[in-house]
């Protein structure tokens, strides 16, 4: 097995003119990339980071963030990528739970980022607009030769949403990514010639696995900080794009989006859909109106890509998220740990060298309830078919799945709490018309208090995505004899 | 129809489905309900409005104040028409 820093040399040494990422028509080829990444990397070391320390990305999708996870890989350093949707107080949570030495940021969010490391030692660098001290030729980059990476060291710190409050922090290793890339890009198929629109945030899990493995193929990468539909048609259309990684509701707002005249999206070869359950309706208008069925892959921050639906009957097997990938066993377990069976339903477990051998960190209890026997137990319900194809009917966690971002209803019940006027809140999630979840907030108010007032204080303390958008009050919350909320009542 | 009523009605079958129409008129400030909190939520409701009046909106063109209230949004509706 080799590292991560390996995986991205053998990259420039085989296709070093190759076009390697491209942002707003700006091209860096792999041979270019590989001198930022050592430029980047020789101003860690100088700087005083090293192996082992953990740091931060606070970036949109960017040349500047690929470089940084390849900088930090390069020198046995951790990333830890945050989503830069989140507000002050979240992201402090990453920074303070990773022990993070530095964050890197943009101009735009330098502010943001001084604010959540007052007061520690984390310090802040900016390397995407402002000034680019790093971005230099001549640094000394020798001492890179002298870090010595195991295939088996940390590299990336990924983050999980249970129903614990705060999301649970999940190490992988070089060897878990390379294994990741390999398993993915073996079983899509992807070659150099290939060109992935990057619009889900890098950040993601799920862009990420896409991403390590378009760079281990020696792929092109085009990225785009934020989802513009017409920005995104225009590129899949005028540069020939060949994979598209997106989450349902892009691929729903992309097929109602008025179009003046046609688009010519022939050049795609694969549109993935992942985050969240595609319903057969998008399935279809996508289709009918850019000729490509999109495919649902199925992964997880503990595991990688898992699956994906390649299977030549798509429209029959439109709601599968297809079969495992290469090296990845997947199985339907009883609440017994039995094995069950061709079609039975039971809870999706799974076994990878891709996935983390270390579990939640600082979780022991959620870590044994989850990783057991070698497996790992998603607390996704579903069943197998005879063909193989993996279907997701249902999850035993009780998290909210909104357009792919995962929200901990018990984080923002208790973001709620802090309220002075609510006495009371449950949070949960409801399914609309369209098949998608929204975020609902039931709330016992203690005075006087509107639904503006509650939008209005969560707008400056969570993501947008975890604001609810139903918000009812009530003067006392159902509950059983035994004094436990009865949610199910409460949708 | 005028074209505020029409943007009313895509705001009530779209973003607004758990507001009582009569509460709603031209001047009433949209964030109060959530319009514009949420960019995904606001993406659904430009995909409606393009809908309704076929035509294209570019997102980017689209500002809170764009989303403030019913007129707000009439307005700009009507230069794209």
């Amino acid at each position: 097995m080799i590292t991560v820093r390996e995986l991205f040399l053998s990259s420039i040494s085989e296709f070093p003119d190759s076009v390697a990422v491209v942002e707003e028509g700006q091209k860096v080829s792999f041979k270019e990339l590989g001198s930022k990444v050592d430029a980047l990397s020789s101003y860690f070391y100088s700087n005083g980071i090293k192996k082992g320390d953990t740091v931060v990305i606070l970036l949109p999708n960017s040349v500047e963030f690929v470089v940084a996870f390849f900088a930090l890989a390069n020198i046995g350093a951790i990333s830890v990528p945050v989503n830069t949707a989140y507000k002050k107080e979240e992201i402090k949570y990453y920074v303070n739970h990773s022990l993070a030495k530095l964050v890197l940021t943009e101009e735009k969010l330098e502010s943001v980022a001084q604010e959540v490391v007052s007061g520690t030692d984390t310090l802040v660098a900016v390397i995407k607009g402002g000034s680019s001290e790093w971005d230099t030729e001549g640094l000394d980059t020798k001492c890179l030769q002298e870090v010595l990476i195991d295939p088996g060291d940390e590299v990336i710190y990924l983050y999980s949403t249970g129903s614990t409050g705060k999301p649970k922090r999940v190490s992988r290793t070089h060897h878990n990514l390379v294994a990741l890339a390999d398993n993915h890009t073996q079983t899509v198929g992807w070659t150099e010639k290939d060109k992935v629109l990057f619009t889900v945030p890098l950040s993601h899990t799920y862009a990420f696995g896409n991403f390590i493995s378009s760079v281990k193929i020696g792929a092109s990468i085009f990225v785009m900080g934020d989802f513009n539909r017409n920005l995104v048609l225009n590129i899949l259309e005028a540069e020939s794009i060949t994979v598209f990684p997106a989450v349902p509701v892009m691929l729903d707002v992309l097929a109602k989006t008025y179009l003046s005249e046609p688009k010519d999206l022939s050049s795609l070869k694969l549109v993935i859909s992942a985050g969240a359950p595609l319903s057969e309706k998008t399935f279809h208008s996508f289709y009918d109106k850019y000729g490509i069925y999109p495919r649902q892959l199925y992964g997880s921050s503990e595991t990688g890509v898992i699956s994906i639906n390649l299977g030549e009957d798509i429209v029959g097997t439109c709601n599968s998220v297809g079969r495992p990938v290469k090296n990845v066993v997947v199985k339907i377990f009883d609440e017994h740990r039995k094995e069950l069976g061709t079609d039975e339903v039971g809870e999706i477990v799974v076994k990878s060298l891709s996935m983390t051998t270390t579990g939640y960190f600082g979780l022991p209890e959620e870590t044994k309830e989850v990783f057991k026997d070698g497996y790992y137990f998603t607390g996704d319900l579903g069943r197998i078919d005879q063909e193989g194809f993996i279907y997701i009917v249902g999850r035993k966690k009780l998290f909210i799945n909104i357009s792919g971002n995962k929200v901990d209803p018990v984080e923002v019940e208790n973001a709620l709490l802090e309220h002075k006027k609510v006495k009371e809140a449950v949070v949960l999630g409801i399914v609309d018309d369209q098949g998608l979840e929204r975020v609902k907030a039931v709330i016992v108010p203690d005075g006087q208090i509107q639904k503006k007032d509650i939008l209005e204080y969560c707008r400056d303390r969570i993501a947008e995505f975890k604001i609810p958008r139903d918000i009812e009050f009530r003067d006392e919350l159902p509950r059983s004899p035994t004094g436990k909320v009865l949610r199910e009542e409460l949708k | 129809m005028t074209v505020e009523e029409r943007v009313k009605k895509v705001l009530i079958e779209n973003a607004l489905k758990d507001v009582d129409p009569k509460e709603l008129n031209q001047e009433s400030l949209l964030l109060d309900y959530g319009v514009g909190l949420d960019s995904v939520a606001t993406l659904e409701l430009v995909v409606a409005l393009e809908e309704e009046f076929k035509i294209r909106i570019d997102e980017n063109d689209i500002t809170p104040e764009t989303l403030e209230t019913i007129e707000s949004i009439s307005r700009h509706i009507t230069q794209l028409i």
